[in-house]
């Protein structure tokens, strides 16, 4: 009697589990998507409907941090799954992606069609071992955000380039607090990267070394200057007290109120500001006072090379449409959706010619800075290996008060080191 | 006539201290569950002005598909977990109360030894034979971890019970020319019934309350259940903190804790000590 | 322990007797007929992952490499215990466990004595209260201290800046110290009824009249409670600080909202779930997995051989038939 209710209530949770499928035939594609404002559900809709009856895609959440993001796809790469059959994949993480075989291969012609005006940063993210392993869908950068108000105050002529310490004075004397990401976090490693690279130089000797002789050179002019600007920004306090957990929408939540100065930030933040200013939790004549300009250099005569973010499109070796789901991709990363995508949900097109859209200009007047330095942007460092140096580099470079610019860089190197051959825990 | 006056007075106060105590934090994420994000920033208690925003949030808007598809995991798999934990526990434990065979100490060391193990050193294997066996992310890849949580002290309460049962009746019936399972079912069922039910109590709040079996064996909507979704809320944008969401989502599942809580707090009681300790 | 003298010899003399044996053969088809499913699936969850684990802890794996796969014997425990990332997990497990058992005790013995002693009208109420934080999820308990104590948010700072230390610049997650006391006070305010319940059941078997007793003899009301309430049950004492220790040694949920492990709050079944799952070192991970387990297993071993706990009293080990003989 308790046996047969036992087995009725598996057979019940059985038909529950292999309850959906579909119903006419269609192949369906799974999108696995990072969180946004719904854009790319639209473009889900909008593809399944333009590709008439060949395909539907359905589009599933990933989580919202990038290493969560990885962490899932990883999981579920290795796991076999055959619904991976496109991923919104953070460049960072593509090369582990990559290296293991996970990611099927870009049809040479779909590789020419979509990469033919992507801008140089993006490209480079899109890449593994010479060779384009994933579609760039949409691209991201920071710029420096100021307060037009604070910049005029402190004399600054925001209309050239501006290095870290003309802002760090600046804040300094008019006791103001710098609005950077703090947190111990991804964006760590993208703010130290930035840094880096800004000085022309890179954390990574040879990208595709193997684990054992993978080197990093932070302990180098340039990771030790990069460390010295966070550890004055943290040792004297200059970006308030919640520096500490203060990450991309603390740091703008900040900006925008009293203490707010100069951030360098994503451009999603222009939407924000505008929208709190509109709905009343922030004074209505904000969004007039914030001024933009290129990320900050770290040497006056060297162009800063800002963060690279954004999505690329793979498709995982086990799903069973790879041509279509690189069909559907062509449609997702055409340059008008692009554009449309930048206009609706604040992420910026990774195809030059999406930015000649009209609309672009009227809601981001900002776009042309925004274009010019994902030219210039640089990817972060681009080996299987990234997980560890970037959880190594948030370890030593936090918390920001506490890092001491000379031993700093030179520990994260010992501890990458230490940690990729296997002789030390992360 | 004082005397009365002032111990009256000392519970008072006491009952308020232990109401204080389990009620604040549940209060406070209730009342954030309330504010509006501007609100969420200015560090008092209550909202300065109620809003339902965060409930529209979870159920009507944006975080709609996240949240419900994980409640309605969250339910089929606690209570399928549920069901099977109480209806083996059941049998199990009546082997245990009744029978005497070799074996049942081991039966009862295995449940004691299940109950101590830690979660975490079981998720990499389970998640690389899930992943092999195509349980990864399916319901009852979650349910059938469950069990383990969720055997261990329904064997253990239900053995209490039972012990306290007139086991007599079974034998009248068995006297009256039933064989030892009819007579279980007859003259035994109806009187362990309330044990049984407390036990289920129990066991949804166990099966209810896992995490990491519920981060580590599931990736998607397809099995994810409400605490490990709670982890993935995404604010307005991608960079913005769902404190408002995560509050309300919190509450929401707070509710059927809270609704057994007030409805069966006697049995829950009574179950928790028997189970526990004889003494 | 009576019980589990008893049963020995009556199933010895079970044995001794063969026209007895034919329904003893029956009761133990029967009793591994219905004890055999919850044994079974029991075991299969858990007897065969520790396993695996055990197997797996041995290789260098990571889940991104699975062609690198190489035996590496116990280079990952060599790794773990001459390294501070494993002891400062391992020493932050103890220290939580250590701090909240203690205050759990205390304070569930306060809550057991309230409801114990409480005037019949409270008593649905109290317990009613205290088993809000016994059922609620713990991640739920864990985003409700945050969401407190956040720097951002939280009103803490603000009812509380007239204490020394504390001022709206003070973010509690950030450094240890405060970090790890809000991480405990998730943990002892979820987890005290629990410890409370058990106590709660200890108390209703000190018999009033030793309380009584003592009250004549002119003993103080800390004194009764002292020298005769507590070591009266010292069994349930026993096994609600073993089952809170267990239970504190594998924390997870609160650290992993909370902190995930930032400000040096890292606890073993976090390090063990960085290691497997975020940095996806299967290797590793297995080796600090079966390190926890371990530890779990001496805790419970001293326990029980030191301090002569009896896990067992609860399930009525000696069961069955001899018990209605034995205790009736």
């Amino acid at each position: 009697m308790k046996g047969r209710t036992a087995g009725a209530a598996v057979a019940v949770g059985a038909l529950l589990l292999t309850g959906c499928g579909t119903d006419d035939g269609t192949p369906v594609l799974t999108w696995y998507i990072n969180p946004d404002d719904g854009g790319q559900q639209a473009l889900a809709d909008q593809c399944t409907e333009e590709a008439d009856g060949a395909y539907r895609i359905q589009t599933s959440l990933l989580p919202n941090d990038a290493p969560d993001q990885r962490e899932q796809l990883a999981r579920r790469l290795a796991a076999g799954d055959s619904s991976l059959d496109i991923m919104s994949i953070d460049p960072p993480f593509i090369p582990e992606l990559a290296e293991p075989g996970f990611l099927a291969p870009v049809p040479d012609d779909v590789a020419e069609r979509t990469t033919e005006d992507t801008l140089d940063g993006a490209l480079a993210g899109a890449m593994w071992k010479d060779e384009i392993v994933t579609v760039p869908f949409w691209a991201n950068t920071q710029i420096l955000w100021y307060r037009e108000s604070v910049a005029e105050a402190a004399g600054l002529d925001m209309s050239q380039p501006v290095t870290w310490e003309e802002i760090i004075d600046a804040v300094r004397e008019q006791d103001k607090y710098i609005s950077i990401q703090g947190v111990r976090a991804e964006s760590m490693t993208v703010w130290v990267n930035a840094l880096v690279e800004s000085q022309e130089e890179s954390i990574l000797v040879d990208p595709a070394a193997s684990a054992e002789d993978l080197e990093t050179t932070l302990d180098s002019d340039a990771g030790r200057m990069a460390a010295e600007i966070i550890s004055v920004i943290g040792q004297d306090r200059l970006a308030g007290p919640g520096v500490a957990s203060m990450d991309e929408n603390q740091g703008m939540l900040m900006f925008q109120r009293d203490h707010g100065s100069f951030m360098v930030n994503w451009p999603f933040v222009w939407a924000a500001t505008n929208a709190a200013a509109e709905d009343g939790s922030i004074e209505s004549d904000v969004p007039d006072d914030v001024g933009w300009a290129p990320y900050p250099r770290v040497d006056a005569e060297t162009p800063a090379a800002a963060p690279l973010g954004g999505i690329n499109l793979g498709v995982g070796i086990d799903s069973e449409h790879h041509d279509l789901a690189y069909e559907a991709i062509e449609c997702i990363v055409q340059p008008e959706n692009q554009a449309e995508y930048f206009v609706t949900n604040g992420n910026p097109p990774s195809s030059e010619s999406a930015f000649d859209d009209p609309r672009i200009e009227e809601d981001y007047p900002m776009a042309d800075v925004i274009r010019e330095a994902l030219d210039e942007a640089a990817p972060r460092p681009q080996t299987p290996y990234y997980n560890e140096i970037s959880e190594v580099i948030q370890d030593e470079f936090t918390p920001i008060s506490g890092i001491d610019p000379d031993r700093a860089p030179q520990r994260a190197d010992t501890f990458i080191g230490e940690v990729l051959r296997g002789e030390r825990l992360l | 006539m004082s005397v009365t006056t002032k111990t009256r007075l000392g519970w008072a106060i006491a009952a308020v201290l232990v109401l204080g105590y389990s009620l604040f934090p549940v209060v406070a994420i209730f009342a954030n569950s309330f504010k509006t994000p501007g609100d969420l920033g200015n560090q008092r208690f209550w909202p300065t002005s109620w809003t339902l925003a965060n409930y529209e949030m979870i159920f009507v808007g944006q975080a709609q598909e996240l949240f419900l598809t994980a409640l309605r995991n969250s339910i089929g798999i606690t209570l399928i977990a549920t069901f099977i934990a109480v209806v083996l526990a059941t049998l199990c434990a009546y082997a245990i109360a009744r029978l005497d065979f070799p074996g049942k100490r081991l039966v009862l060391g295995a449940a004691l030894a299940v109950s101590i193990f830690p979660v975490i050193s079981v998720v990499t294997p389970l998640f690389n034979v899930w992943r092999q066996i195509g349980l990864y992310d399916t319901w009852l890849g979650l349910i059938i971890p469950y069990l383990s949580l969720t055997l261990p002290i329904s064997i253990w309460t239900l053995s209490a019970f039972f012990r306290q049962i007139p086991w007599d009746l079974e034998l009248a019936a068995q006297v009256d020319g039933a064989t030892q399972w009819q007579a279980f079912r007859k003259a035994i069922v109806p009187l362990a019934a309330p044990g049984v039910f407390t036990t289920a109590i129990i066991a949804f709040f166990i099966a209810w309350n896992d995490f990491v079996y519920g981060i580590s064996l599931t990736s998607t909507e397809a099995a994810r259940p409400v605490p490990a979704a709670l982890a993935f809320f995404t604010g307005a944008s991608q960079f913005e903190q769902p404190t408002g969401a995560i509050s309300a989502a919190a509450i929401v599942v707070t509710i059927p804790v809270v609704v057994l809580v007030l409805l069966f707090q006697r049995q829950i009681v009574s179950g928790l000590t028997q189970g526990a300790v004889k003494g | 322990m009576t019980d589990t003298v008893k049963s020995a010899p009556a199933s010895r003399r079970q044995r001794e007797k063969p026209k007895k044996s034919e329904r003893a053969r029956a009761e133990t088809r029967l009793g591994w007929i219905l004890a055999g499913p919850a044994f079974v699936i029991m075991l299969a969850v858990t007897a065969y992952p520790i396993g695996q684990a055990v197997f797996d802890s041995l290789y260098s794996f990571r889940l991104t490499a699975p062609d690198d796969r190489s035996f590496v014997f116990l280079d990952n425990y060599i790794l773990l215990f001459t390294d501070w990332g494993f002891w400062r997990p391992f020493l932050v497990t103890v220290l939580i466990t250590v701090v909240t058992v203690a205050v759990e005790l205390v304070l569930g013995f306060a809550l057991a004595l309230v409801m114990h002693r409480a005037l019949k009208s409270l008593r649905g109420l109290l317990r009613t209260a205290i088993l809000v934080p016994y059922g609620i999820i713990t991640v739920v308990s864990a985003f409700a201290w945050y969401y407190m104590f956040d720097i951002n948010s939280g009103f803490v700072n603000n009812w509380f800046s007239w204490l020394p230390g504390i001022s709206d610049e003070l973010d509690w997650f950030s450094n240890f110290g405060t970090a790890v006391t809000v991480i405990m006070a998730s943990e002892i305010w979820k987890t005290t009824p629990f410890i409370a319940l058990l106590l709660l059941a200890g108390l209703a078997q000190v018999p009033d009249e030793l309380v009584e007793a003592a009250k004549v003899d002119g003993a103080t009301r800390w004194q009764q409670f002292y020298r005769v309430t507590v070591p009266n049950m010292k069994a349930a004492i026993m096994v609600a600080v073993l089952f809170r220790a267990l239970d504190a040694f594998r924390i997870f949920d609160n650290v992993f909202i909370m902190t995930g492990g930032e400000a040096n709050t890292e606890v073993l079944a976090l390090l063990a779930y960085r290691q497997s799952i975020s940095r996806l070192e299967i290797g590793l991970g297995s080796a600090v997995s079966v390190v926890l387990f371990a530890c779990v297993l001496l805790i419970c071993f001293v326990a029980i051989k030191l301090f002569k706990v009896d896990l067992a009293s609860g399930t009525d080990a000696g069961g069955g038939k001899a018990k209605k003989g034995g205790k009736g």
